[in-house]
């Protein structure tokens, strides 16, 4: 015998049983239902409900403690497209004397709208604030180009000086 | 976990005032409904009659001809309908791996868990929160007038429990009996958080659920965030049809839909909010049944975006017996239709919120249309065997669905690294479990247009849990 018109056969009983099933299911649901009909309520405009917190105790300072570094979000300015994405910087971390920065004590959850360049982006992530910085430090920071020597990288007006090699 | 910790009780007064539908009367309106629609079968019978002898063709002949229109119409949405999904899922899985933001982006966040008369899961489920990997945020929960011991147990519960990175608070807030959404909305209010995270009382998390999740608000557009839905309790026909119908089904169709940030459902058992979309959106709705589908339309329609997340995943006890199930998805369907008529508006203008008509169509033809075809596809089938001896057809018609059921679950079991074992219930998905699905939505369907009564009911839970 034929495989085809087995498997049909098997599909069509299946399929018929499927829709009893189904109807019958459905029917007997409702049945159940509707013995279980319940009125319904009007609601009244405002309830009393009961709010159960912790006590306050020296868990909830631990608590505020807690609270207190959060991450503040960066909202990213017009940037060229290679920088354009979200910066987060932690809270102790936030330069104080940089112009394009204006902190201010707020509460945690308040995520503020803030421009780093990516050597900022760079010192929040290795935990350096502006403020510890030295003079070295900010001329390296302020230099657009660097060069890389034996001792790491130095700004490149210093290695202009030194004479050693002129572009033109 | 620390219980019967210090507590403080205090009387909190909760608006219940919400939006109401414009008051008229009902049974005037469906059997207005029922009149008209009478009136348009009896000219659309009129003018076959009138145009029959014009053709060239006798009656049976055309019947024949008009119904294998009709299935060559429905093979081609059908097979569109699977393209297309797949194709935006995949384009979706691709820009998903290569642009997701790193993480770094920590606010902090209320969990909010509903639960009534769920004394069996409720600890379960708290410990599972406790277990998350993130550090800032806080647990509330909303007895929302249990009849059980869910409150005694809930309030054990209370206090600074210690966290997998930190301490968290658990409250509780012990409401009237009023539903999910009121329960919700109760939770959300007493929330000081920018993100709040809405779950079922009886779901798990899994730890890294709400890290990959709040990262996508650093987007300001994202008003909400959708999780992925996983079903806990498997290893029975139903529910293991069902786990893979949340993957093949639900979760690649929300993939398609965040390709173009407009998931259209934010399940319940995950989704995570911006407050102030919550706000301006009016907070959850009581007067659908489909609260979830509700606010996600609303907060779609203020012009927030919406992402699904599919690594933020929560584990919920699905519906093991087939009564269950049933009752699941009448509740679901007349939501959904309740959803789509309270935002007939949107769907009918277009210059309101592009978005949200695309959304509320393809819901529309989901819960409408596709459900009709289905049924009338299959009992085309079965008279064209049964009356007409054409047995094998049917053979055809389950081999070519059951091919294109067996391709997407292998897909969709590889992107979700699911069990491979679900890929064997594709064989008898369409036919069985879509079929008994689709009867019970279009029953909901032909309900919901006569108007008739329902009530919100409870899934019995067996206190499965996730190890």
């Amino acid at each position: 015998m034929e495989l085809i018109p087995i498997l049909s056969t098997i599909i069509l009983v299946a399929t018929i049983s499927t829709f009893l099933l189904a109807i019958g299911a459905y029917v007997l649901y409702k049945v159940r239902e509707q013995k279980g009909q319940a009125a319904s309520v009007l609601q009244p405009s405002e309830i009393k409900a009961e709010l159960v917190t912790p006590a306050v105790s020296a868990t909830s300072k631990v608590e505020k403690e807690r609270i207190i570094p959060q991450p503040i979000y960066a909202e990213p300015q017009p940037v060229p497209a290679y920088q354009r994405q979200p910066i987060i910087l932690e809270q102790e971390q936030m330069p104080t004397q940089h112009t394009k920065f204006t902190p201010k004590p707020q509460p945690y959850s308040a995520y503020r709208t803030t421009f780093a360049t990516p050597v900022e982006q760079q010192r929040s992530r290795q935990g350096q604030s502006y403020q510890s910085m030295s003079s070295e430090e900010n001329q390296f920071r302020d230099s657009k180009f660097l060069k890389y020597t034996t001792e790491g990288y130095v700004p490149a007006k210093e290695d202009k000086d030194a004479g050693a090699l002129k572009w033109r | 976990m620390e219980l019967n910790q210090e507590i403080k009780k205090s009387t909190i007064i909760l608006n219940n005032i919400e939006e109401q539908e414009k008051v008229e009367n009902k049974e005037r309106k469906y059997l207005r409904r029922i009149f008209f629609s009478g009136i348009i079968s009896l000219l659309l019978i009129l003018v076959i009659i009138y145009t029959l002898p014009m053709t060239v063709l006798n009656v049976s002949s055309l019947f024949e001809y008009a119904i294998i229109v009709a299935l060559v119409i429905f093979l081609f949405i059908l097979l569109f309908r699977y393209f297309a999904i797949l194709v935006m899922a995949y384009l979706y899985i691709n820009q998903y791996t290569y642009t997701a933001p790193a993480g770094g982006f920590y606010p902090f966040v209320s969990i909010l868990v509903p639960v009534y008369n769920e004394e069996k899961v409720v600890s379960q489920s708290i410990k599972s929160l406790l277990e998350i990997n993130y550090p800032n945020y806080e647990i509330i929960i909303i007895n929302d007038g249990s009849t059980d011991k869910t409150k005694e147990v809930a309030e054990k519960l209370v206090g600074y429990q210690k966290g997998k990175l930190s301490e968290v608070k658990v409250s509780l807030i012990n409401k009237p009996n009023g539903g999910k959404s009121k329960a919700l909305n109760a939770g959300i209010a007493l929330s000081k958080a920018e993100i709040v995270l809405c779950m079922d009382g009886d779901s798990q998390l899994s730890p890294d659920s709400v890290r990959l999740a709040v990262r996508h608000f650093v987007n300001p557009e994202i008003g909400a965030v959708a999780g992925n839905v996983k079903v806990m309790n498997r290893g029975k026909l139903f529910t293991d049809l069902q786990a893979l119908e949340y993957i093949e089904g639900l979760n690649m169709a929300r993939s398609a839909q965040s390709f173009v940030r407009l998931v259209n459902i934010i399940p319940g058992p995950i989704g995570l909010f911006r407050k102030k979309a919550v706000e301006e959106a009016g907070y959850y709705s009581s007067d659908t049944f489909a609260e979830d589908a509700d606010l996600t339309l609303k907060i779609l329609a203020n012009g927030w975006k919406i992402y699904y997340e599919p690594n933020s995943i929560s584990y919920t006890e699905a519906p093991a017996k087939l009564q269950q199930l049933l009752k699941q998805r009448y509740r679901w369907t007349r939501g959904i239709l309740q959803s789509i008529r309270k935002h007939k508006k949107l769907m009918i203008n277009p210059s309101i919120n592009l978005g949200d008509t695309f959304v509320l169509w393809t819901m529309f033809y989901e819960a409408l249309i596709w459900p009709a075809m289905n049924i009338a596809a299959n009992l085309f089938f079965i008279v064209a065997a049964l009356v007409f001896g054409f047995s094998s057809l049917i053979f055809f018609w389950w081999a070519g669905l059951a091919l294109l059921d067996l391709v997407t679950a292998l897909y969709c079991v590889a992107v979700e690294k699911e069990e491979f074992r679900l890929v064997g219930y594709s064989l008898i998905y369409r036919m069985f479990f879509i079929l008994i699905i689709d009867i019970c939505k279009a029953m909901s369907t032909i309900e919901e247009f006569l108007g008739i009564k329902m009530s919100w009911g409870k899934l019995e839970r067996l206190g499965t849990t996730k190890s």
